[in-house]
This record gives C-alpha cells, sequence and structure tokens, in this order.
C-alpha cells in the first residue's frame, strides 16, 4: 500500500481503517489530520520536548498499520499485519493484539510472496494457539504464547522454505495480552517501545553489520553505510534456521509500541520516532508520518509500520 | 590460489532430485545404485563400477547440473570444473578421498571418487549423547594434518574453505575423511539467497571475500566448538563462540583443549595458530599431557588419567573447613534462619535449636509435637522465630530465648515455610488450605481453601499471595484471600513462587520438570523452561538470569527474558534444594551430599563441600558463614569462601 502517495492525492481518505474497535478510537480527541508533513498540526497543543507521547486516556490499546513501497523501489517486499481484539464486558478480559512484520528478500517477487506467506501463517497460528484458547476462557487450556510464537514463525519458515525456495523473509512478531508484550524475531525489522522520550529497540538485528558491532569491530558511524549493511546471518527461508529470538516486555502506561521494516529505521533516527510520537496522538497520523519522513529522508526501500498506543 | 568454492551460496536442501536412475549405467561404466545424498550442490549417488566384473567395486559419483542458460557462462563453469577436477585429482593423502574419473555428459558435469562407507560428523552427533573427548581429539589431529597437507599444495595452496562436521566423514576404520570439495559450488553459487549468509563456521574474514590457511584453521576451530558443544554455530550469532565456553557444556574438557579451540577461533587471524602443523602440535600435547602419567599413577587409578579434573577439584574442596559443625538428633531438611547473633535450625527430630552464630553452641531448643519440615523464619518486628510443624501446628516462638508466644492449629502437617509480610503470616497446611494470620497475636484473619495439601511457601507482593500446591494449582490470591487466577500445571508445586516486583513476572518450578515463568497480574504463561526431572527447587534470581536444580542433577541458569537456557551445572544426584545467590555466586546443595559454589554468570564451580547425607534445603549466607543443614542430621557453618 502506497500510503503517501495516495495520501496526497486523496487527502480525506484514511489510508489504515484499523485504529481500535469500539470505544477504543472514540476516546480520542485529535483532529484528523491532512497534511502528513506538518508536523504541528492546528488544533493540537506541542507537548513539552520530554512528554513522548501525549496522553493517550482510554481503557484499551489503540494501533495503526501502513506499509508504503517508498520512492526508489518499483515493488513493495514487506508484509504487515494486525489482528486486534478488544471486549467491553463484565468479564474484563484484556485487550489482545498480534501484530506482524516481515520485510522479504529474493528477486522475481520471491522477496513479497515470502513476506506475504510468512506474516500470514504467524497471524494464523497465532490466532489459533493463542487467540482462541483465551477466548475460550479454560483454564486449563492457557496458551503457551513464547512457545506459540516460537512455533509459528519455524511454521512460516517451513512454508517459505516450500512454497518460495528462492525467497526469504525477515519477521517479527508481537502479542499483547494485556498490558504485556510477547515478542518472536527473525531478520532485522524491529521492535521498539516509546516510553518518556526514549525509544528503546526490542529486537536485535540478525545482521553481520550488527554482529561486528556487537563484538567491537566497527563504530556506529560504519554501521549505517557498511557495504554488507543487508547480510543478514539469520532470516526465514533457511532449512538451517531453528532459532527465533523470543522476549517479553511489560508495557509501561503511556507507552508506544512500534514494529517496523529496516526501511523505516535506515531513514528515520531514533529522535525522530520519539518526535513523531510526541506530535500526534492518533496512531495512524503517526503512521502516516513516520512513512512521510522515511520518504523525505530518501525512500530508498519500502517501508512498514504498526504503531500500538498504550494508555496512560 | 584455488578457488574451490565460492562464498555466498546459502546452500541447503531444496529437494533436487538426481537425474539418474537405479540399474542406469553412466558413461558405459558406472552402473547406479542409488542415492547417497543430495540437496543444493546437486546429487551423489552410489554406482559400481563395472570395469571390474569380478569384484564388488563401489565408487560414489556427484553429479552437478549448470543452473545458468547462458552458453558462455555454462562453458566457462565447465572449463573451472575440468581444472578443479585435475587438481583434486592429483591429490594424494589418506584423508582425502581418490578421485578416479571426471566427465561430463548432457550439460550435467560427473565426478567419480572413491566411495566411504561410514558417517559424517553430523550424523554421528545426531546418533550419540557423549562422544568421547579423547576421539575428538584424534580426529582434530587428523584434521590438521589434512589441511595442513592441502595448505602446503604447490605452486598455490588450497583452501578447503567449508569445514563443518557435515563435510568430515569417520569411515568404517574410524579414521577421518574429508569430504565435498566445494568444487560443486562453482556451479551453483550466488543464485539463492544472496542477502543471507549462514555459513556458521566461517571466518570473520571469510565475509570479506578474504581467505586465507588461517581461514581453515578458524572453522577447524569452529567443527570442535560444534562437536565439543553439540551447539550448531549456524543457529547461533556469528562469531560467538566464546559466549558458550567448552566446559558449561562438558566439564570433562580439559584447559589444554579448551586453550586450543579458543586460539583456533581468535576474531583476528593473526592472534589464531599460524598454521595447521602448529594447531596440530598443540593438540598432540593435549592427547599426551607431559605430566599426566606419575600424576594418575599416584593419586586415583582407573580414573581415566589427565582428561579429567579431578585431581583439581579434590585440592580446593580440601581447603574448606567448617567453622563448626552442630549435630541435631535427626535429619536436617530445612533451611535456617539468623537473628542477631543466634542461627535457628529446624530438625526432623521436632526440635527447632538455636545455635550461638560464632562456634555453634546451644542456646536453647524447643521441642514440638512432630518432625520439623518447614523451615523456621524470622518475625524481626516481633523478634520471633516461626515455623511449621508435622504436629499440625504454626509455633511462633520468642527468639531470644525459645519460650512459645502461641500457636495456630490446622487439621493436618504443616510442612509449608511460612512468609511473614504485611504483619502477618501466611502459610499452607496439609489440610488444603492456606492461612493468614496476625503475626502478633495469632488471630486467623482469613483462610483460603485451595483444594489440596499446600506445602510450596507462599510469596506474598503488595497485592498478591502466590501458592503453588499437590494438586498442580498455582494460585493467585488478593490479600483478602480472593482468588485472582489460576495456573494449572500437569504435577504439583512443592517449589515455592518468586515474583520479581518490578516487572511483576512469577518464576516457579513444577514437578511437571518444567521452570515457568508467569505474568502474575494475570497467570499467564511467559515462558516455561523444560528441565528432564521434577523441579522441587525454588528458584533464585539475579539480573537476567533465573536459577533453579531440577531431579534431572543440573542447576539451570535460564535467561528471563528470553527463556533459553544460559548455562546448566551438572551434579551427580538429583537436585531437590533450592539455590541461592550470593554476589557472583549462586549455591545450591544436592542429594550428591555436596554443597556447590557456581559463578553466577559462567556456571563454573568455585568450591564445593562434602557433606555425609543429602542436602535438601537451601543454604543461608549471615557474614562471613554458609550455613547448610544436610540428612547426616548436622548443620554445618563454613567460611564463606570468595
Amino acid at each position: 500500500m502506497n500510503v503517501f502517495r495516495r495520501l496526497r492525492k486523496h487527502p480525506d481518505s484514511d489510508s489504515t481503517p484499523q485504529g481500535g474497535i469500539g470505544d477504543a478510537a472514540g476516546d480520542m480527541k485529535e483532529k484528523p489530520d491532512t497534511a502528513p508533513l506538518k508536523l504541528n498540526v492546528e488544533g493540537t497543543t506541542r507537548p513539552l520536548p520530554t512528554d513522548d507521547t501525549p496522553a493517550y486516556t482510554s481503557e484499551h490499546l489503540s494501533f495503526a498499520q501502513a506499509s508504503d513501497v517508498g520512492i526508489v523501489r518499483t515493488n513493495n517486499q514487506d508484509a504487515a499485519a494486525s489482528f486486534f481484539a478488544t471486549l467491553s464486558s463484565a468479564e474484563n478480559r484484556p485487550d489482545f493484539g498480534i501484530f506482524v512484520i516481515a520485510d522479504g528478500m529474493g528477486g522475481h517477487h520471491d522477496g513479497e510472496k515470502a513476506s506475504a506467506i510468512a506474516a500470514r501463517t504467524v497471524l494464523a497460528e497465532l490466532t489459533r494457539r493463542v487467540y482462541l484458547p483465551l477466548l475460550s476462557m479454560d483454564e486449563e487450556q492457557r496458551p503457551q504464547i513464547t512457545e506459540a510464537i516460537n512455533d509459528a514463525i519455524l511454521l512460516a519458515n517451513d512454508a517459505v522454505i516450500n512454497l518460495v525456495p528462492e525467497g526469504g523473509t525477515t519477521l517479527t512478531a508481537c502479542v499483547i495480552v494485556g498490558d504485556f508484550a510477547y515478542f518472536g524475531h527473525v531478520g532485522d525489522s524491529r521492535a521498539y517501545i516509546i516510553h518518556q522520550g526514549q525509544a528503546e529497540q526490542i529486537t536485535r538485528d540478525h545482521s553481520y553489520v550488527q554482529r561486528l558491532y556487537e563484538l567491537g569491530n566497527l563504530d556506529s558511524n560504519e554501521l549505517s553505510n557498511h557495504p554488507q549493511k543487508n547480510v543478514l546471518y539469520r532470516a526465514l527461508g533457511q532449512p538451517e534456521m531453528q532459532e527465533v529470538d523470543v522476549t517479553w516486555r511489560r508495557l509501561p502506561a503511556n507507552s508506544a509500541l512500534l514494529l517496523c521494516s529496516d526501511g523505516l529505521w535506515g531513514q528515520v533516527r531514533d529522535n525522530e520516532l520519539v518526535k513523531a510520537l510526541a506530535a500526534h496522538v492518533e496512531p495512524p497520523t503517526v503512521c502516516r508520518e513516520l512513512i512521510a519522513q522515511a520518504n523525505l529522508n530518501g525512500g530508498i526501500d519500502n517501508v512498514s509500520v504498526i504503531l500500538v498506543r498504550i494508555p496512560g | 590460489m584455488v578457488d574451490t568454492m565460492q562464498f555466498g551460496g546459502g546452500g541447503g536442501d531444496d529437494g533436487h532430485q538426481g537425474s539418474l536412475k537405479p540399474n542406469q549405467v553412466l558413461h558405459t561404466r558406472y552402473k547406479i545404485m542409488g542415492v547417497l545424498g543430495g540437496g543444493g550442490m546437486g546429487t551423489v549417488y552410489q554406482a559400481r563400477d563395472l570395469n571390474f566384473p569380478d569384484v564388488r567395486k563401489l565408487v560414489a559419483i556427484k553429479e552437478m547440473q549448470l543452473l545458468s542458460n547462458d552458453p558462455g557462462v555454462r562453458a566457462n563453469a565447465l572449463r573451472n570444473f575440468r581444472r578443479e577436477a585435475n587438481i583434486l585429482a592429483a591429490l594424494s593423502h589418506p584423508a582425502i578421498p581418490k578421485i578416479f574419473d571426471f566427465f561430463d555428459i548432457n550439460e550435467r558435469a560427473y565426478l567419480v571418487m572413491e566411495y566411504i562407507n561410514g558417517g559424517d560428523l553430523e550424523v554421528i552427533l545426531s546418533k550419540t549423547k557423549e562422544l568421547p573427548v579423547e576421539k575428538v581429539v584424534e580426529w582434530a589431529i587428523d584434521l590438521c594434518d589434512v589441511l595442513e597437507y592441502l595448505h602446503r599444495h604447490e605452486p598455490e595452496p588450497i583452501i578447503f574453505r567449508d569445514m563443518k562436521p557435515p563435510n568430515v566423514m569417520i569411515d568404517s576404520l574410524g579414521k577421518v575423511r574429508l569430504i565435498d570439495f566445494g568444487i560443486a559450488k562453482t556451479f551453483t553459487a550466488g543464485v539463492k539467497h544472496t542477502m543471507i549468509g549462514t555459513e556458521g563456521y566461517s571466518a570473520p574474514e571469510q565475509y570479506k571475500g578474504d581467505v586465507t590457511p588461517l581461514s581453515d584453521i578458524y572453522s577447524l576451530g569452529a567443527t570442535l566448538h560444534h562437536v565439543l558443544t553439540r551447539k550448531d554455530p549456524r543457529l547461533e550469532a556469528p562469531f560467538s563462540f566464546h559466549e558458550r565456553p567448552l566446559q558449561n557444556f562438558n566439564p570433562k574438557i580439559p584447559d589444554a583443549l579448551v586453550a586450543v579451540v579458543e586460539k583456533a577461533l581468535q576474531f583476528n587471524p593473526v592472534e589464531r595458530f599460524q598454521s595447521c602443523a602448529e594447531m596440530k602440535a598443540a593438540l598432540e600435547a593435549v592427547r599426551y599431557p607431559k605430566f599426566a602419567l606419575p600424576m594418575v599413577a599416584a593419586g586415583q587409578p582407573g580414573n581415566g588419567g589427565s582428561m579429567t579434573t579431578t585431581f583439581e577439584e579434590a585440592a580446593t574442596s580440601a581447603e574448606i573447613q567448617p567453622r563448626w559443625k552442630f549435630k541435631t538428633e535427626d535429619e536436617i531438611r530445612t533451611t535456617p534462619t539468623c537473628w542477631q547473633d543466634l542461627v535457628f535450625v529446624g530438625s526432623y527430630d521436632t526440635n527447632v535449636w538455636s545455635l550461638k552464630l560464632e562456634d555453634g553452641t546451644m542456646t536453647w531448643k524447643y521441642p514440638t509435637q512432630g518432625g520439623i519440615a518447614s523451615s523456621p523464619v524470622l518475625d524481626e518486628q516481633n523478634r520471633a522465630v516461626i515455623f511449621g510443624s508435622e504436629d499440625f501446628r504454626l509455633h511462633v516462638v520468642d527468639a531470644r530465648n525459645g519460650r512459645s508466644n502461641w500457636t495456630f492449629n490446622t487439621k493436618d502437617r504443616i510442612r509449608s515455610t511460612p512468609r511473614v509480610q504485611h504483619n502477618h503470616v501466611f502459610f499452607g497446611s496439609d489440610d488444603g488450605n492456606i492461612y493468614a494470620i496476625n503475626s502478633v497475636n495469632g488471630r486467623k484473619i482469613w483462610e483460603a481453601e485451595i483444594g489440596a495439601p499446600v506445602r510450596s511457601r507462599p510469596f506474598v507482593t503488595n497485592d498478591l499471595v502466590i501458592v503453588g500446591a499437590e494438586s498442580g494449582e498455582l494460585v493467585a490470591l488478593s490479600l483478602s484471600g480472593q482468588r485472582k487466577w489460576t495456573y494449572r500445571s500437569k504435577k504439583g508445586f512443592i517449589s515455592g513462587p518468586l515474583v520479581e516486583t518490578k516487572e511483576n513476572v512469577c518464576y516457579i518450578g513444577s514437578q511437571d520438570g518444567f521452570l515457568y515463568a508467569l505474568d502474575a497480574t494475570s497467570g499467564f504463561n511467559v515462558w516455561r523452561f523444560r528441565t528432564n526431572g521434577p523441579v522441587f527447587s525454588s528458584p533464585a534470581l539475579r539480573g537476567n538470569l533465573v536459577y533453579a536444580g531440577s531431579a534431572d542433577g543440573y542447576l539451570y541458569a535460564v535467561n528471563t527474558q528470553s527463556g533459553k537456557e544460559k548455562w546448566k551445572f551438572k551434579t551427580e544426584k538429583p537436585i531437590i534444594g533450592s539455590p541461592i545467590v550470593h554476589q557472583t555466586n549462586v549455591y545450591f546443595g544436592g542429594t550428591d551430599e555436596k554443597l556447590y559454589c557456581v559463578d553466577a554468570e559462567s556456571g563454573k564451580e568455585k568450591w564445593h563441600f562434602k557433606t555425609s547425607g543429602a542436602i535438601v534445603a537451601a543454604p543461608l549466607i549471615v557474614g562471613d558463614l554458609v550455613l547448610v543443614g544436610s540428612l547426616d542430621n548436622t548443620l554445618y557453618a563454613l567460611p564463606l569462601v570468595t
């Protein structure tokens, strides 16, 4: 989806219909944003620089997703998938979300096929293994969420190997239950938690340059210009791939969770992420801003973003 | 230099089927018997050489397909193939399979080689549990020998470039054979996964296309590391071998061998062995250590000799002498507690004993009517020692003189260690209830029915009481006793839960063999870690590692974020007691009668002390003493050696 360009042609159309269900979206007061490149939108108050996230007061999470081909490339090899459920009922169930970003690699449309297959395989498996058991509310059958994420990504790996033997993809997945986030990760897409003006990178890039950097053989300047910066040592589509990074975080109140492909983090610095979040409340607006920013800074790659707001 | 291989191919099995069928005769000479293996590099057949009609001479034939459609590229590839096959055919070394013939037919190239009856190291690894270290050293010496031969090849050295377990065969005589010279990669490299490198054995400089004989040394180090640790480097971050020290996986590996592998794996080539001959010499020194024989003869006959670290262990252990010992009249199954200059220990002889910390002399003892299996705990505010007894009662005793303050009756034995928090005592009973009692006067505030004996020690946070039961239920109650959530494991909980209160994550071991991490607010499972025996031991935390012992005999250190093992420490018998963390060490006792002190980060043993009975409870550290009770009835006060 080409959010940035489509927006300029059709300023009134909402690129991403998702944005929380029911009262999740209804609680937000910000006006619709029609000028994505202008950070100060009429009618909003710009918060102090240290307030990264303007107060988003709701009982529920809200989210948005956007993906764009960028300026240089002709096809979008990224895939993004979001599944969000919120229940307002006497049972007081936690909000639930599955969020996936995949960045495909390979010629002849193999990259986009690989990322698409991987994203939907993970989504399907996590729905089956985690969401449906949660809904059944059977305490005997509490899902093993970390194991489910691990297995879902390995299943996606098998699917890519079988269906797109010449393709590969990164994959970063997050399952949220209430204020608890579970992550699974392979490759160099990223997950961040942005809180109190700081962006914490949750995932570790499986790239050679990152590895050389960790070992002290590269400094941070060399990192972004290294000729091998696109070489991954782990990705889906490898028969040897058996190891998925898994981790978890408790999401702080009034924070944001961001998943993105390298088209975003390669073009937009961490402090710009924080700034965009400080300037806007509504997740679709933030996603549009970030994609616009990536394209403004060069747009050399596909860009995909999923943003989840955690209420304060 | 001869490029037998091009770097960059991701490789892998993509289901290529060979073009030849069984019984087909290739090149009017080789009768195909079957397929030996296949993959991205082509198919390998077993065939019979018909030029020897009277004997069954078997050969291996590798078939490679030209992938490009460009006639120029194809012609070039075939030219390279012939050139390299000629070089390989001229090699002569016992560890290198002989090349008998090569030819191309219908745009396919064939290499006819000696057939090796045996298994490659990858297969051997998957089929065995442990390989003798001596054997691995033998193989390593032979591999150094063949690599040295290749590196000394004239006019140019041959660099193998692809040293890894699947390329090392062990033949039917137990000899090392190096297979799969990368000749085939000329045909397939650069097509698939150009963005993904998977060669976990390759040296850092190889990724820049800078390959020297020293790169083979790195890959040999990586291969040895994989064989010795059984951790496949293709599944780990590149160049991360130093994060997986050999002795964490196999304490029997001698230091000298560790040093050889580490040197081969140096990031910087100039810090590695500068030739395979040098590495071979170092390995031979490991095989025949100079002073090994006299030591074995004098010390420990029949103990396998120089490859063990027994001698050194005995030395460190001998240095530790208890400051004092105190013998009770029955087994000590509990952890002591301390107040000022006194230590209190419960014994199965029905007494709680009060001893002077300084010298272990008794100041008072408090008798109950049943064995003590619930560890005494201190209520600092009321200067009281609180413990349960198998006489069904909770006893609260004045720490100064051992007089009873009050007791509380339950309907069955109490084996759960109490928790004193928020001016209340929380504990479970075999009667299936958990109780909250006012710690000053012994008045019951509430009891909550759990439905099965509660022997686990409750953990109390600012809003929850979490406790495990024999039924396999882990129950979280509000401070007023209302059930908030329940987590069910397949078997009972004896282990006490531990809540990391900043993130509010609860860790607990279960008799179903898992160590669990749960979201303490909701009871959802964060991760679970499988051990091979029931986990009775209550976890301990330090930084991002959680420690617990298992009845499989290992103490595990598990990463709290990933739920994956950082290290495990092998003892000789099941671990029942809980570990404790003190500064940079973990202390725990085993049913192998030993108290261990292990480095918390690396899992390396610092020292151990042997008692005369199994240790089933956690030790206690006070000042410069480690206190531990044993089923030999004795409480030991050991100096805190760091």
